[in-house]
């Protein structure tokens, strides 16, 4: 199956001008199910939600459910929420703790680790064994599981390459926001929340989209929410691709590493370990290049922010860090499961003042989220109607008529992947063509389990 | 571990579901009923700089996620997580937001109706305290796309000097009935 559009708009899109249906389009979600979802690796859990034996919380990938459980043996597994005998879900809690799963309809039980353990009847309805090996039996694992600083990834595509291949120069910038310390992040939440707008919006909207924050988030502005730090701004900063990550980045002033961190309301401890624990490559783009990473989306749809914030009258800079899965319902809907992540090893104090950093900016009802909420699913409404099949909208930023490009990439850029210096959306057209790899290639190869006692 | 649920100095909860409540005919009652009354019409006619007013300069403002647990655990609230967690700076910043003109989430604005009901109220030991309970429907309407959301919930509040003219909302926790919130945004007070 090809997507709904030929050759020559793919190349199109490839220039920056996006069909504007893609936003509300019920055969491209169908296309992007298998092609999009059905072959990327997709973010379900942080370890740090199940840090004890039995600890698990139960998440999807689209309409697959999954418990993410911790074995007795404190081994994270990813198990497909689906009973073996009449396929009944065996957990129906998001969270909990607990050592076996026992299906409510016929009583199969599994231990957390997905072996089947108690058959009601086993002798009288199966003949024990001889109709029945328990043994051969247990849950359907995820088709690949992999974890990346305590980030657990599923594929459906049994056939997916290796998390480290497939995040390329993505994983250092996934380590700024996820392996501050040797300790890593703990994760709070998430707020589940879900509206009427399309997944690609936020996906892209995260990559970076810095030109949208003087506008949309104006009111941040005026209520002093944001401090601006000495030399500091976004025109500084820039926008870049780096193997699966697209991202922006904002430009520090003059300074070291302790001076910026610290400017921006990094205790002394946090500073230390980061110093010690980002990769090299992330605390020279920072004390070097003057660059501090804002957003970034993992292709498809995980996303992380850091920013800070004043959180008092006295103007006291917090700064903080979230993580959101955009989880698509359909074309026109998406749940967003957001969570707020701190150093570990943080003071309790500190992780306070960051949780209403967090609460006060993003979330559901983050000052700065609402209003872009409002503007996806004002976009997704129009995007559905027969007008929107003639629009190819203009996300052209940084390239000229002729479709070279307005800015070179930086020279010296300590990060990862190559940076464009100012507004730019080659970021989120780097997101998009990754898009259109995906939509245009082959069916991706589906589970080859089929039977969950092979 | 969140430090924001320890910090309230009273257990709202443990008064609500421990307590006695005070007859309808008590003076406090009748004061805290009426209080709840009027806030919901100030928040409905969007007179926020007003209800600010009424709030406590110590006020702690909470809303905590809930999730789907199994009937033996102890607590559905994720004891991390709030949909809010708020002092009276943020409250007030949330307000000065609203009297901008980029605040999108309510421009144009909704249109609400807070219904707020069973309403039982709960003496503290500290003279003019009660603690109030009531259950709050929140209808929004946005747009002319029927964009509209319901949000139900029980309030548990502390107000002080509840007879006088100088009654205050000091606590306030907000149990959300539901997990998943269908909405859009929180651009709006319980």
């Amino acid at each position: 199956m090809s997507i709904a559009f030929g050759d020559e708009l793919v190349q199109k899109v490839r220039d920056g001008w996006i069909p504007a249906h893609i936003y509300n389009d019920t055969e491209i979600f169908d296309a992007e199910r298998t092609r999009i979802f059905g072959r990327s690796w997709q973010f379900l859990a942080h370890a740090s939600e199940i840090p004890q034996p039995g600890d698990y919380v139960v998440r999807r990938v689209l309409d697959d459910s999954f418990v993410v459980a911790r074995g007795e043996d404190g081994v994270i597994r990813v198990l497909f929420n689906m009973c073996l005998h009449r396929g009944m879900q065996i957990c129906r809690a998001e969270m909990g703790n607990a050592s076996h799963f026992r299906c409510p309809y016929h009583g199969w039980t599994y231990k957390n680790d997905g072996r089947l353990v108690g058959v009601p009847f086993h002798a009288e309805a199966y003949g024990g064994d001889r109709g029945l090996l328990r043994d051969e039996h247990q849950l359907l694992p995820a088709p690949a599981m992999e974890i990346f600083n305590g980030l657990v990834f599923v594929s459906l595509n049994p056939d997916v390459e290796p998390l480290r291949d497939y995040l390329g120069g993505a994983a250092d910038y996934l380590s700024f926001y996820t392996a501050p310390t040797s300790e890593g992040i703990e994760v709070w939440g998430p707020q589940r929340w879900r509206a009427g707008w399309n997944w690609k919006i936020a996906a892209e909207n995260f990559c970076g989209d810095s030109y949208h924050t003087p506008h949309t988030h104006a009111s941040m502005l005026e209520i002093g929410l944001t401090p601006q730090i000495k030399g500091g701004q976004r025109k500084t900063g820039g926008t870049y691709n780096a193997g699966r990550g697209f991202g922006a980045t904002f430009g520090l002033g003059e300074g070291d590493l302790e001076t910026k961190l610290s400017g921006i309301g990094y205790p002394e401890r946090a500073v230390a370990n980061r110093k010690r624990y980002w990769p090299e490559s992330i605390k020279s783009l920072v004390a070097d290049s003057g660059h501090l990473p804002s957003s970034m989306t993992l292709f498809p749809n995980l996303s992380f922010l850091h920013l800070w914030v004043t959180v008092d009258d006295e103007g006291t800079a917090v700064p903080m860090t979230t993580m959101r899965l955009w989880q698509p319902v359909s074309e026109s809907e998406t749940e967003v499961f957001s969570w707020f992540a701190v150093d570990a090893d943080a003071s309790p104090e500190f992780k306070d003042a960051s949780h209403r950093a967090y609460l006060m900016t993003f979330g559901s009802s983050g000052m700065f989220e609402q209003d872009d909420m409002e503007n996806w699913l004002s976009l997704t409404r129009t995007a559905k109607g027969s007008m929107a099949r003639r629009l190819v909208l203009n996300s052209r930023m940084g390239l000229l008529h002729n479709n070279d490009s307005l800015r070179q990439p930086l020279e010296g850029f300590s990060g990862p992947g190559t940076v464009i210096q100012g507004f730019s959306e080659h970021n989120q057209r780097g997101w998009l063509n990754l898009w259109l790899d995906c939509m245009s290639a082959d069916e991706p190869a589906t589970a080859t389990t089929t039977r969950s006692d092979v | 571990m969140n430090t924001t649920a320890n910090e309230a100095g009273i257990d709202l909860r443990a008064v609500v579901d421990q307590g006695r409540p005070l007859p309808y005919s008590d003076p406090a009652h009748q004061a805290a009923a009426q209080f709840l009354t009027n806030e919901a019409h100030l928040l409905d006619g969007r007179e926020f700089a007003t209800w600010l007013a009424l709030l406590a300069p110590d006020i702690q403002y909470r809303v905590p996620v809930r999730v789907t647990a199994v009937g033996s655990s102890k607590t559905d609230d994720l004891l991390d997580m709030e949909h809010f967690a708020e002092n009276f700076y943020s409250l007030r910043k949330r307000v000065e937001r609203l009297s901008t003109e980029h605040a999108w989430a309510e421009d144009p604005p909704s249109r609400t109706r807070r219904f707020v009901t069973n309403v039982r109220t709960f003496a503290t030991g500290t003279d003019g305290d009660v603690v109030v309970e009531s259950y709050l429907l929140l209808y929004r309407s946005r747009g002319d796309q029927l964009s509209n959301s319901i949000l139900s919930g029980v309030r548990m509040d502390l107000l002080r000097a509840v007879t006088s003219e100088e009654c205050k909302l000091a606590r306030r926790l907000v149990i959300l009935d539901d997990s998943v919130l269908n909405t859009q945004n929180l651009a709006v007070f319980f």
